[in-house]
């Protein structure tokens, strides 16, 4: 798991067991549920180093990237 | 063309004269003479981008020296795009330099955009990004975004096929803009001088590779670049769903860009001068919306200290004063609160906020 700017201050990269997690739309709300700040937030998850645009299958030794936008200038 | 002048570049195996004669033929837009604009701005002058237009309506103040590098402490109060314009000439004298001394709207921003091949945007605020975004995909315009928050920065192309993906757009990524105050930005958070200068640098280079030809640039991907760990990661990008793009002109003015000079807004947005006429009202109170920490320490018997992190609580109970002035450090929060508050009143009551906050208005706040 890597994550970004804000989103970084509260989730560590870390390697998480997600164990009976198996698509990405399960592993939003097991965030959402682990870190409640995210509810309220705009982000957007990688799988794999791809932009996920729909529930997609999560494969076993999986990076999961975590991302807010940043308008700074 | 003197080809001394960019022997170094010319001589470069894979780059040569047909490259440099791709840049001398270029337009390249920069959107913003900021923090990314000023180091990207000086690189594609010196490189010879044949035309380079430079869009900014700000004033230089002091607080811009530590990033912007084009500007010197001479130039506090000057406009941006003059000064920024006039020492990129005296560096390359040979190219095309164009003053856009406005604010980008919807109503003048498809203008300036379609005389453009390549367009940088370096702005510092969500409802620019998300304007430029649109007119740069209504126009199928190439579009660099360099974006920076805290240590980390975020590099991007859109608007470009690649031989994978039909161009993307950054609403591929951030379907929708962020409520206001969701995402800090440099002025409410803070930014290290030498990462925009980063970040910029990486867009300029990203724009040359793209007019020259070379290399992979950052097309349909983006870029995540952490300073303090010197990592990167990047990421493609692909088509999303959720959104809703302007296709013709008329969808595009249709848009609301939440562009705070158009339109009517309910409050009002003052300078130093009206604030001071306000204060001698009868039924006014003055409110510091900054965190207890900030300083400069404002006179708690004038200005009422509610910051932002207790304003939803505040806007819970009532109070009898007619006019309300909104103040902060950069008149950004302060409009936020001033947004809640409309809505909230309405016509009830009159609601202010200082125009560039406290920092704008720095000696008027010293003397009183």
């Amino acid at each position: 798991m890597i994550s970004f700017g804000k989103i970084a201050e509260f989730i560590n990269n870390q390697k998480i067991d997600v164990d009976g997690i198996a698509d990405t739309d399960a592993f939003k709300q097991y965030l959402e549920n682990q870190f409640p700040a995210l509810k309220s937030m705009k982000y957007k998850l990688a799988l794999n180093k791809d932009i996920v645009q729909e529930n997609t299958q999560i494969t076993n030794n999986a990076t999961i990237a975590i991302m807010p936008p940043f308008s700074g200038g | 063309m003197s080809a001394e002048r960019y022997n170094r570049q010319i001589i470069l195996k894979g780059f040569g004269e047909e490259a440099q004669q791709l840049l001398l033929r270029a337009k390249v837009l920069v959107i913003g003479a900021g923090g990314l604009g000023c180091p990207a701005l000086q690189y594609l002058a010196a490189a010879g981008i044949g035309h380079i237009g430079i869009v900014d309506d700000d004033t230089i103040s002091l607080s811009n020296l530590h990033r912007q590098i084009l500007f010197t402490t001479a130039d506090i109060g000057k406009l941006k795009v003059e000064v920024a314009a006039k020492r990129l000439q005296e560096m390359n004298t040979q190219i095309g330099i164009i003053r856009h001394p406005i604010r980008l709207q919807k109503n003048n921003i498809l203008d300036i955009v379609s005389r453009y091949d390549y367009i940088l945007d370096g702005t510092d605020n969500f409802e620019s990004r998300y304007l430029i975004n649109d007119a740069c995909a209504l126009l199928n315009k190439p579009l660099i975004f360099a974006a920076v928050s805290g240590f980390e920065g975020q590099l991007a192309i859109f608007n470009t096929p690649d031989h994978l993906t039909p161009s993307t757009n950054y609403r591929d990524l951030f379907p929708v803009p962020p409520d206001k105050g969701e995402v800090p930005n440099c002025a409410e958070n803070g930014v290290i001088g030498v990462l925009p200068g980063i970040l910029g640098t990486m867009a300029a280079a990203e724009i040359i590779k793209l007019i020259a030809k070379i290399g992979q640039p950052l097309t349909n991907k983006i870029l995540s670049y952490n300073l303090l760990t010197q990592e990167q990661y990047t990421i493609n990008i692909s088509h999303g769903e959720g959104y809703t793009l302007p296709k013709t002109t008329d969808e595009f003015l249709n848009m609301d860009y939440q562009d705070t000079s158009e339109g009517p807004q309910g409050y009002i947005e003052i300078d130093a001068n009206e604030l001071v006429k306000l204060q001698q009202l009868e039924s006014v109170i003055l409110i510091d919306v900054r965190e207890r920490h900030e300083v400069p320490v404002l006179d708690k018997q004038i200005f009422t200290q509610i910051p932002m992190s207790e304003f939803g609580a505040f806007m819970t109970k009532e109070f009898y004063q007619k006019h309300v002035v909104l103040i902060c450090q950069h008149g950004i929060r302060s409009v936020a609160a001033a947004e809640a508050m409309q809505e909230k009143y309405g016509e009830a009551k009159k609601i202010y906020s200082l125009k560039g906050g406290i920092v704008k208005w720095r000696n008027h706040f010293l003397r009183s």
